[in-house]
């Protein structure tokens, strides 16, 4: 893990000229959160009720979340995306300081421990985690590229497989959270894919990722249940299979128009979780079909800015940061939102910017910041190459300038 | 379309082949595939599944409540106004949802204070594993209800529910029965009239949260009001009943009995006016009942020997059947042989006797005799058959009398058929009360018709029924039989039973009205397992016997469960209690003077 700042290039502190960022990224962003806020609050009655507590609670915990976001997003949008090279050992140290701070002093909840309790704030040390196998990943992969050591076993894939190991040991087996190990290792996958790791050498770490995952799940009866229960969810709606079923009842009330912001009733305690990890099914209950396809196309829409600054991104460290994002957001979206609708198995993760939950809102919205700060340097016109020069054959692709890649995804083919 | 070209850069990369530009739109290719197999989904599961969805949420999340409907008050007589018996009352009941209860130890000492409960098993209550739903206490006071919802903790709630209360206390206990925690009358008016006054449940369909609260103002939600019982003012005479529980007391606690009835119907009518037994119960705290036999109303629930009271319906019979006028008399040998039976009287007294002696003397010679002039001069088929069809067709013995309370008795009458096993000994002891058994109200509602004139009412406790919407629907007699003896019979007895009283118990008699009456001492029957037939040392006595001016206003009838004082059950014991009513009506409840 001893990667030195000592080695990097003085050249990587000096981006190129700053530009106009991409405004679609908060834009978009500021909508979702709005539609979380809005939909706490109006299931806030239901479950304050159940909860009792008082019926403000949701919504001001989650307005203070917001706030602490959107302070996360201004802070890390002005700081230089180059300055996180030299936080990645203090950002590992503090990933195992949280790691280990979950298991000694961390809070049990639902049969794990996740989250610490600072001052009355609970911390979900996955997060932290998460953001820094970003980072981390991101300078490693970048220099070794830099170095065209990329397929080196022991200097690149050793230290990715060892710490990938790592994480599924405590986020995984010991915090048994596997919906973030699942995140961290898409994370991990694309980052490599999109550094340009030979496709042979990322075949092998994907087979290990594989028995991996394999081995987690034949170990944990929970999962095994879990995963069964997923196969045939309306078998058993009393028992295991209780949420998956509450959740498809709830999208599938929704109809083509959904029942209305107010009118939504699995909310009221037969939806497990229906402010955070199935906030989904809600949407999907209160505003149907369209409703939701709308809000999946603004997903699609974020993620497709985002791939376009990944092909315009400065350098290879930026273009890996925000490789790391995309995967990061669009695995926990799909993972959430493919449970609530009976396509994945259940796991306890956040829909990214929906979601009730202050540990997830921080670092995704402070993530987006890095995103933004990056975008004030992406290529202006035509994309880069992967040296961060500007390619003569991406230009010949005929795209306009700002033009969304998806765009022209569809005119191409 | 352009055409993708390899720049030489790419190509002489050392071991990169496709460029990140083109895998990072790879992966947004696959993001997209994902998107849209989502965007199928979703299709699938809110427009083409909708309906079962929709039906599936509705199987979860629409309850059916019932609205239980307020139970029918009952009223009875109070002179000539209407006072309650039953009413109903609001109490709330306690109850917690584990789950919910956050600080079990704290809210178990707070609600301790307003309940006057034991913290400590609270405690435990509040703990308990795997229930949504623990009572910790019932009962509870409006002012107990308010406090604990001032308190407002998660998990902790109260429930209306609808008790009965008796303003007269245990007053008419057994006539009225209870009702049960399920809400079910038990016993008496309550049991038999169950439906009438538990009225119609209403329905609440409603869209609940997961708990079972319903969410308010939903469209789909369905009320159906619930309908109030039927209220029921009974022909009880609250006055009349107050005294005759009180005389009955008095006169138990004389004779050194531990059980008994009273009863006082309106012979002219069938209107039951006071039905008091011995030992009772207090219907506000059944918790406290031991033996639940004092749950039972005896004067319509327990049959049993009469005794002598039988011999005014054995004459009558015989007036009936012209065989004999009040002044027929015959030679008493003192003892009479059926078979190779012989039945004496309790004094050994031969002489010549008339139908007024063998009342007056009470002699179960001259109660065979009267038999046997039925049967034309002997006890055979004749006598047994046109007996038979006086007790069961006449009087209605063996059957029920259809008044409103739960768990009456039919009693027994012997079938009058030769089977071989003695059924002349049989028939004779019919004749004197024993080898049948009655009710005190079957025998009642019988001594009504030969004292009326002949007109059997069906006795009934029911004056009027109120229907929710306030209607009071009145109950009309009920005439069984017109003929049950002719007005010459009937004449009669009244005259005959009026001489009894004025030489047995001359302190029952006034001046200026008609007392009249029969005492019983009835052998009590020894069970099989002990040997069968009597024994010789435990009577049950009886009396009946009516109050009135030209005719008679009230029959009255009295037993008294094996007395412990000496002397005849039915004089010693049962005349006095007989003499203490009449003399209560008399003075009391404005009995009609004779005419002149």
């Amino acid at each position: 893990m001893n990667v030195t700042i000592r080695s990097r290039r003085p050249s990587l502190d000096e981006p190129r000229r700053r530009h106009r960022p991409d405004y679609w990224l908060p834009l978009i962003a500021v909508a979702l959160l709005s539609i979380g806020l809005v939909v706490v609050y109006a299931i806030s009655p239901g479950m304050s009720a159940l909860k009792g507590v008082s019926e403000s609670y949701y919504i001001s915990k989650q307005l203070i979340a917001i706030l602490l976001g959107v302070a996360a997003f201004i802070i890390l949008s002005k700081v230089p995306y180059t300055w996180w090279r030299r936080a990645v050992l203090p950002l590992i140290i503090a990933a195992i300081v949280s790691a280990v701070a979950v298991q000694l002093f961390g809070s049990r909840v639902n049969g794990a421990y996740r989250w610490i309790q600072v001052g009355g704030v609970s911390f979900q040390a996955a997060e932290l985690i998460k953001f820094a196998l970003l980072i981390w990943m991101a300078d490693l992969l970048a220099r070794r590229k830099a170095e065209s050591r990329l397929g080196n076993s022991r200097l690149t894939l050793q230290p990715l497989v060892i710490g990938m190991c790592a994480i599924g040991i405590v986020v995984g087996v010991m915090q048994s959270d596997f919906g973030s190990t699942a995140v961290m290792v898409g994370m991990a996958a694309a980052m490599m894919f999109v550094a340009g790791v030979p496709l042979k050498r990322l075949a092998i770490v994907g087979g290990v990722i594989v028995i991996g995952a394999f081995l987690l799940i034949s170990t944990s009866s929970y999962r095994r249940e879990r995963l069964t229960t997923f196969i045939n969810p309306t078998a058993d709606c009393q028992d295991a299979g209780y949420q998956s079923c509450q959740a498809l009842i709830a999208v599938g009330s929704g109809g083509m128009f959904g029942l209305g912001l107010a009118r939504s009733i699995q909310a009221y305690g037969y939806l497990p979780e229906a402010a955070n990890d199935s906030i989904f099914a809600i949407l999907a209950e209160k505003f149907g079909f369209l409703g939701v396809s709308l809000i999946i196309a603004a997903y699609a829409v974020f993620f497709g800015r985002l791939t376009r600054i990944i092909e315009r991104a400065p350098d290879d460290f930026s273009r890996l940061i925000i490789t790391g994002m995309l995967a990061w957001f669009s695995v926990q979206t799909i993972i959430n939102i493919g449970a609530m609708i009976g396509l994945l198995p259940l796991k306890g993760i956040t829909l990214p910017f929906v979601s009730y939950g202050g540990t997830s809102l921080l670092f995704v919205t402070g993530a987006l910041g890095i995103a933004f700060q990056i975008s004030r340097y992406a290529a202006l016109s035509g994309k880069t190459n992967d040296s961060g020069a500007t390619s003569y054959d991406d230009t010949a692709y005929g795209r306009g300038n700002r033009r969304p890649y998806y765009a022209a995804a569809g005119r191409r083919t | 379309m352009p055409i993708v070209k390899r720049t030489p850069q790419s190509l002489s990369g050392p071991s990169i082949t496709v460029s990140s530009a083109k895998r990072a739109r790879i992966i947004y290719g696959l993001l997209l595939l994902v998107s849209s197999v989502f965007i199928i989904r979703l299709f699938y599961l809110q427009v083409i599944r909708h309906d079962y969805y929709r039906q599936a949420a509705l199987d979860y999340q629409l309850k059916e409540y019932q609205i239980p409907a307020e139970r029918g008050v009952i009223l009875a007589h109070n002179g000539s106004q209407t006072t309650p018996l039953v009413l109903n009352e609001t109490k709330y009941t306690l109850f917690a949802d584990p789950i919910y209860v956050k600080e079990p130890e704290k809210h178990a000492v707070e609600l301790a204070a307003i309940i006057q409960g034991d913290a400590g098993a609270l405690v435990s209550q509040l703990k308990t594993p795997d229930t949504r739903y623990v009572v910790l206490a019932k009962k509870l006071s409006r002012e107990q209800h308010e406090k604990i919802n001032e308190l407002d903790i998660a998990g902790i709630g109260t429930r209306e529910e609808s008790y009965r209360t008796y303003p007269q206390g245990s007053l008419a206990a057994q006539i009225l029965g209870f009702v049960n925690d399920d809400g079910n009358g038990q016993y008496g008016i309550e049991q038999a009239l169950d439906e009438r006054l538990q009225g119609v449940p209403g329905e609440l369909k409603a869209i609940t949260d997961a708990r079972g609260v319903p969410l308010v103002s939903n469209p789909d939600n369905i009320v159906t009001e619930a309908q109030t019982g039927e209220g029921v003012t009974l022909t009880i005479d609250l006055g009349m009943q107050r005294q005759v529980e009180d005389l009955l007391k008095a006169g138990l606690d004389r004779a050194k009995s531990s059980s008994g009835s009273a009863l006082i119907i309106n012979p002219n009518d069938g209107a039951v006016k006071a039905m008091a037994n011995y030992p009772s119960y207090d219907p506000a705290n059944i918790q406290n009942v031991i033996n639940l036999a004092d749950f039972s109303n005896t004067a319509v629930s327990s049959p049993l020997e009469v005794g002598s009271i039988m011999k005014t319906l054995t004459a009558a019979a015989a007036f009936d059947q012209e065989v004999v006028a009040p002044s027929t008399s015959f030679y008493d040998e003192g003892f009479v042989l059926i078979g190779d039976r012989k039945i004496t009287n309790v004094r050994y007294n031969p002489g010549t006797q008339t139908v007024e002696s063998v009342l007056v003397n009470s002699l179960n010679t001259g109660a065979v005799w009267l038999l046997k002039q039925i049967g034309r001069g002997d006890i055979n088929e004749r006598a047994r058959l046109t007996w038979y069809d006086y007790m069961t067709k006449h009087y209605f013995l063996g059957t029920t009398t259809g008044i409103e309370q739960a768990g009456e008795a039919e009693g027994y009458i012997p079938s009058p058929e030769d089977t071989g096993y003695g059924i002349n000994v049989t028939y004779a002891n019919t004749a004197f009360g024993q080898a049948l058994t009655a009710t005190p109200l079957q025998m009642a509602a019988a001594f009504s018709a030969i004292i009326n004139g002949g007109v059997y009412y069906q006795p009934r406790l029911v004056d009027s029924y109120k229907n929710a919407d306030g209607e009071e629907n009145m109950q009309a007699p009920i005439i069984k039989k017109r003929d049950v003896v002719s007005r010459q019979a009937s004449d009669n007895m009244v005259g005959l039973l009026q001489r009894v009283v004025a030489q047995n118990i001359p302190a029952a008699t006034r001046a200026g009205y008609s007392v009249g009456g029969k005492t019983g001492t009835a052998e009590i029957a020894r069970p099989s397992v002990e040997g069968g037939g009597y024994y010789s040392d435990r009577f049950n006595g009886t009396y009946i016997g009516f109050v009135g001016g030209d005719r008679p206003e009230y029959v009255i009838i009295i037993r008294v469960n094996e007395p412990g004082i000496p002397g005849f059950a039915g004089s010693a014991a049962a005349a006095p209690i007989f003499r203490d009513v009449s003399n209560m009506l008399l003075d009391n409840f404005g009995v009609t003077p004779k005419s002149q």
